[in-house]
């Protein structure tokens, strides 16, 4: 037996409990697999949140529906890290596009992911953006920000009413259809956990329609702190019944992902299957802080609540803003931890339904715990750049602002 | 037509960008890709024409009968020539000039313990001898008969 296998099994076979399958012993989806659909959960939240405005005409966010998009991009632009880190062979990643399977989920997501930032995302931006690209490709003082603005109009610089609606309504179309794109996008994550026939923690239809849900959550949460933050950072009044909107509609997402959520666990534990008391052992062992805690104690009871009696009373306008900021922040705990349950809760246990195995994570190397913080806070640089190159409060946040009569 | 001139440009940028898919599919696909299934026909052939090492049981007991006849029936009639004595095609092409490997009596007791060293994941019908308490510092041929390893 190779010195270095004899080694990792010494430290790590006093952790295993009961009795697991060799193979079992190492799990092979880290904390990276975690964090993939974190991240790509919040592209399709915040884009969600985008077409509220855009579709269906929800005026009150208007100030956060450029926002939502640029939110939308920059972390859809990082989602792919973590899979490639995760790669032994990130360069053979390209062998999905070149040659692809079309019986692999997997295979045909590269598709829509690239359907998704190309057609939907980049798209929607460009078009609803056009005119302030153009004006700045005329205005910028700073030549490579000029460079790139020039760039960006084509060579078109035609910003007659007419080619404005025209830009109007094709966006429009494109949010229409990026709805159910956005919804591909993410629920196909949940649609591989839900696939693993073999494994009773994942195996279920309702995991794509939870994942949905807890990724409009995350995402609403996310651009609500970020809305948040850049209005203190530029000191500008925050626009309330915006803010009272966004945190209504993250209520209802966070009601809707937790009865969902809570309606598989009920179904699970009312079925009592043969795999029943494995996963009640997990539920109430490995996973008892990051599930019954942080993800459903303070990740979802807790905002529940504090938002529940906001909708009830009409606190002050600070109370309400703490309250937002602190629901929004819980929120986007409770729902990493429900990644982390789903996807590690899914490995710890084994196969046999009679032991457990265990997971260390590392702090350094490929797929420890400092690459995933770098990849959690990167699409927030990533962000930054975007709101530098094309600030989204022009026009109260929307160029359809300026010209809509309310504005 | 002045007014959708923009769309007309990002649709020839998107024309573009997917004929460059298509291009680089082109030149990065293997040419016998697909043909058979979902991997390179090519492949198999590669495969084929990789050189060999191991002549296979057969053609050591064409000049071994003794040893063959010795494994016949025997516990080890399951286990192939090679798998103690390596691979032997060499061996079976130029016997004089390649010798056959034969486990040293040295390291007889570690090699044989790959398979029979106890170890609870076997079945339990399978010979397994705890090596720290079975005659140690023996090596196993002085009582078993590699072919015939019944004592």
């Amino acid at each position: 037996m190779p010195a270095g296998l004899l080694e990792s099994l010494r430290a790590a076979l006093p952790h295993v409990t009961g009795f697991i399958y060799p193979n079992e012993l190492e799990l092979q989806w880290s904390v990276l697999i975690v964090l993939y659909p974190y991240l790509t959960g919040l592209v399709a939240g915040a884009f969600i949140l985008a077409s509220l405005e855009r579709v269906f005409n929800v005026a009150a966010v208007k100030p956060t529906y450029r926002l939502s998009l640029l939110t939308a991009l920059a972390f859809l632009l990082i989602a792919p890290l973590p899979l490639q880190a995760h790669l032994g062979h990130p360069e053979r990643s390209l062998e999905i596009f070149m040659t692809p399977n079309t019986s692999s989920a997997m295979a045909m997501f590269g598709f829509v992911y690239t359907w998704y930032l190309m057609a939907v995302l980049l798209m929607e931006i460009w078009l609803d953006y056009r005119r302030e690209i153009v004006e700045w490709s005329r205005t910028e003082a700073f030549w490579p920000k000029r460079l790139f603005y020039k760039v960006l109009t084509f060579g078109v610089t035609n910003i007659s009413p007419r080619s404005l609606e025209i830009d109007d309504k094709l966006g429009k179309a494109i949010t229409v259809i990026g709805l159910p794109s956005a919804v591909l996008l993410h629920g196909y994550v949940g649609f591989i956990f839900g696939s693993l026939k073999a494994n009773p923690w994942w195996s279920t239809p309702l995991m794509p329609v939870i994942f949905l849900f807890s990724a409009m959550a995350s995402g609403i949460a996310g651009v609500l702190l970020i809305y948040m933050f850049l209005c203190r950072l530029r000191r500008v009044p925050i626009d309330m019944p915006c803010l009272d909107t966004v945190a209504k509609y993250l209520l209802t997402a966070i009601i809707v992902a937790f009865s969902l959520e809570m309606l598989e666990t009920i179904q699970t534990a009312y079925e009592a299957k043969d795999h029943f008391d494995i996963i009640t052992l997990l539920v109430e062992g490995k996973l008892f802080i990051s599930m019954f805690i942080v993800q459903i104690a303070m990740g979802s009871l807790v905002p529940m609540l504090v938002l529940g009696l906001n909708q009830l009373f009409l606190f002050p306008e600070r109370v309400r803003r703490a309250c937002y900021a602190v629901s929004a922040g819980l929120s986007l705990i409770g729902i990493l931890a429900m990644r982390w349950n789903v996807v590690m809760g899914g490995q710890l246990f084994s196969k046999s339904l009679r032991g457990f195995t265990t997971y260390k994570l590392e702090l350094a190397g490929r797929e420890g715990l400092l690459a995933a913080a770098v990849l959690t806070v990167l699409p927030l640089f990533v962000l930054a750049a975007l709101l530098y190159l094309l600030p989204p409060w022009a026009h109260g946040g929307s160029a359809r602002a300026a010209k809509s009569p309310s504005a | 037509m002045k007014d959708i001139e923009h769309l007309l440009r990002v649709a020839a940028v998107f024309v573009l960008v997917i004929s460059a898919f298509f291009a680089a599919r082109h030149f990065l696909v293997p040419e016998t890709f697909g043909k058979y299934g979902h991997y390179r026909a090519a492949a198999a052939t590669e495969m084929a024409s990789m050189p060999l090492h191991y002549a296979g049981e057969p053609a050591c007991l064409r000049c071994h009968p003794e040893q063959a006849k010795a494994k016949a029936g025997a516990g080890h009639r399951g286990v192939h020539c090679e798998s103690c004595h390596g691979a032997l095609l060499a061996h079976a092409q130029n016997p004089k000039a390649v010798k056959a490997v034969k486990p040293k009596e040295a390291d007889m007791r570690a090699f044989c313990g790959i398979c029979h060293a106890r170890n609870i994941s076997r079945p339990a019908k399978f010979p397994q001898q705890d090596l720290a308490q079975h005659n140690p510092g023996v090596a196993c041929s002085q009582c078993h008969n590699p072919h015939n390893p019944k004592p």
